[in-house]
């Protein structure tokens, strides 16, 4: 696994490649291989800044600035719960805790332990339909805290 | 049986509210075909379905899979024209919402589409920026700079290389109307952005869009496919060309210099101008940033003329304002109206009122950077002057309503959380200040702050304002400045009882 995984990484890497006398561009190398990972693993910083001709100090430093980029695996369903204005007005809170409150209640459970990773959002442009959770690309308006257990039953 | 054409909005909020649910359960019904349209905005009717008639369309509001045999039998229906909600808009920008689908090009030019940029080709690139004066277009991303003084500055610059780039980081909590271009009129953005370049002499265009909005991205990735299918993009008299680009989740993305430096793939932080962008911006070349409803605005500007757009609206403030209502009220979502009606029109007149069981206690405009407005202060027209006067902004044009179940201490802590958190960190009162407003307000919370907690809070705010390069520092102390100033016992009744004076 680890071995495809390092040539996936070259694989991905390649494409991000400057073209000679074209500027490298870090955060699209970085956004490229966290869309084909999932995450971008720190021990891949030398590797990444010696393809884009850059130092490893500026690859860490814009994979630090973005909140959208990761640097651990995350679960197998990202849950992001917005915390914009409008749903924040609406109770959004109460609906970050609840879905906080399932997943600490099934944490005790093996099988279940890679199953959401939980983030917040700042605003997701869905405010007429406050509040809002985001399942991987679903995006679910007018959630009420009753509404979690259904919500997430479906993503296993 | 006659199959009968239906509509339904493919928006993302649409598709939240449960679009695709019915487009899913209705898939195999022999006797209604959907066309996937734009979103008209009134949210909180969707999922919405509509179906000719010989009077115009005819709308079902809020269908569940099981309304289907009404909507065929023609039951219960309201003609679309007689939406209260619709009909006090005046729409221009936004004309072709809930009618179109998106990404039929022979739509858009059927409705009018491409007019302006064929207006723009017929024209010098100095008459192209005389028309935008006239015009007296201002910026709609929040700073609301004249368009053509921008546009003239890139125009004058000599460079063998210039760039059009949209800013499509729609940021501000409570604001949606650029995601809703870029979903339901991607070609309006596209000709705006062609009219751009034609004027300045720009080759090359980049529209940055975040990452929160992986539909919109989507749509314009299509949109630009069809368009360069039909030759409209690299056209022979004028080559362009467009791309779209991925943000990462950076609130401070949205400020013109910090988009570039995201856009040169570095971290996103903010430049001090001088130089502008539109002397010196993506790679050193003069670029001109405009936010994605400034781009759609200006093809009807040069279709139907600056004098036009000059003729609506109110002194300082020409043209309509998109106003995106959100928050505890019965009727969220977008409204077009020409600047000058007060705020209270809106809530009355659009809001429908407070949501079921809530009481009105605040409302906040111009997203987390917006300042708080109580019941007394409702009455402010909605245009740039009468908000500079009493220093706010209308930003972007978000209204979020808050009921009497808010706790403005809580929002208070959050506006400063949140600077602390997307602060960019180039100027130190804002990356240090931001943090030391948040310790404040959470040693208030838990109950140990004193009366000068709230003094230094307002001298911290001060500093922020006087010295940050951008708006994020300059502007986040005013909603919790605000908060304290219209409710200031929610704050005092926390403060510590050991206080020495309250």
């Amino acid at each position: 696994m680890r071995i495809r995984n390092k040539t996936q990484l070259a694989e991905t890497l390649e494409t991000c490649r400057p073209a000679l006398l074209d500027n490298p561009n870090i955060l699209k190398a970085l956004l490229a291989i966290q869309s084909a990972r999932g995450y971008v693993p720190t021990n891949a910083i030398p590797q990444i800044a010696q393809v884009l001709g850059v130092t490893e100090a500026q690859v860490a430093g814009v994979l630090s600035y973005y909140s959208d980029l990761r640097t651990q695996p995350p679960g197998r369903h990202l849950i992001r719960v917005c915390m914009g204005e409008s749903c924040m007005a609406n109770h959004g809170a109460r609906v970050f805790r609840t879905i906080q409150e399932y997943i600490r209640i099934n944490a005790r459970d093996p099988t279940q332990a890679e199953r959401f990773t939980v983030e917040q959002m700042s605003c997701a442009g869905n405010c007429a339909l406050s509040p809002t959770v985001m399942i991987d690309a679903d995006l679910c308006g007018r959630v009420t805290p009753s509404d979690v257990l259904s919500l997430l039953e479906p993503y296993r | 049986m006659k199959t009968m054409r239906c509509y339904l909005a493919n928006d993302t909020s649409s598709r939240a509210a449960g679009a695709e649910r019915l487009a899913d359960a209705w898939s195999e019904r022999p006797e209604i075909q959907l066309i996937r349209t734009s979103s008209r905005g009134a949210f909180f009717l969707e999922p919405m379905v509509e179906r000719e008639t010989p009077n115009g369309r005819e709308a079902w509001f809020n269908v569940a899979p099981n309304d289907l045999p009404r909507i065929v039998a023609g039951v219960g229906g309201t003609p679309v024209a007689g939406i209260p909600f619709l009909q006090q808009q005046t729409r221009f920008t936004f004309a072709n919402f809930g009618i179109t689908e998106p990404l039929a090009l022979d739509e858009y030019q059927a409705r009018g589409g491409l007019k302006g940029l064929a207006a723009a080709g017929s024209l010098s690139p100095e008459a192209i920026v005389e028309e935008l004066r006239i015009s007296r277009l201002r910026g709609r991303g929040g700073a609301a700079f004249p368009v053509w003084k921008k546009w003239q500055v890139a125009q004058q610059a000599s460079s063998e290389q210039k760039y059009v780039v949209a800013n499509a980081d729609e940021g501000d909590a409570g604001t949606y109307c650029d995601r809703m271009i870029m979903e339901g009129d991607p070609f309006r953005l596209i000709e705006g952005m062609m009219i751009c370049a034609r004027a300045i002499g720009a080759t090359r265009g980049y529209i940055y869009c975040r990452h929160e909005y992986p539909a919109a991205a989507q749509a314009m990735r299509f949109a630009i496919q069809k368009a360069r299918e039909a030759d409209l993009l690299d056209s022979d008299d004028y080559p362009f060309d467009l791309e779209v680009v991925s943000g990462a989740g950076s609130y401070v993305c949205g400020e013109e210099t910090a988009l570039l430096e995201s856009l040169e793939g570095r971290r996103g932080v903010v430049l001090a101008k001088p130089p502008y962008p539109a002397e010196s911006g993506l790679y050193g070349k003069p670029t001109i940033v405009s936010n994605v409803l400034t781009f759609a605005t200006i093809p009807n500007i040069l279709a139907n003329g600056g004098a036009w757009h000059a003729s609506i609206g109110t002194e300082g403030s020409r043209g309509t304002m998109a106003v995106q209502l959100g928050g505890r009220v019965k009727q969220p979502g977008l409204i077009e109206i020409p600047f000058g009606l007060t705020l209270r029109d809106i809530l009355d007149r659009f809001g429908g009122g407070m949501a079921a069981g809530s009481r009105f206690k605040a409302v906040q405009i111009g997203g987390p950077l917006g300042s708080l407005f109580p019941e007394s202060q409702l009455d402010i027209p909605i245009c740039y002057d009468a908000f500079a006067e009493v220093g706010a902004i209308l930003g972007h044009g978000g209204i979020v309503v808050y009921d009497h179940e808010t706790d403005m201490v809580e929002l208070a802590r959050h506006f400063m959380a949140f600077t602390a958190d997307e602060s960019c960190g180039k100027c130190t009162p804002c990356r240090i200040g931001s943090v030391r407003g948040r310790e404040i307000l959470e040693r208030i919370q838990i109950g140990q702050g004193t009366a000068e907690d709230l003094v230094l809070l307002s001298d911290l705010g001060e500093t922020m304002k006087a010295t940050s390069l951008c708006a994020l520092g300059g502007r986040a102390p005013y909603p919790v400045l605000t908060a304290i100033e219209h409710f200031p016992n929610e704050f005092r009744s926390k403060l510590s009882a050991f206080s020495s004076q309250q």
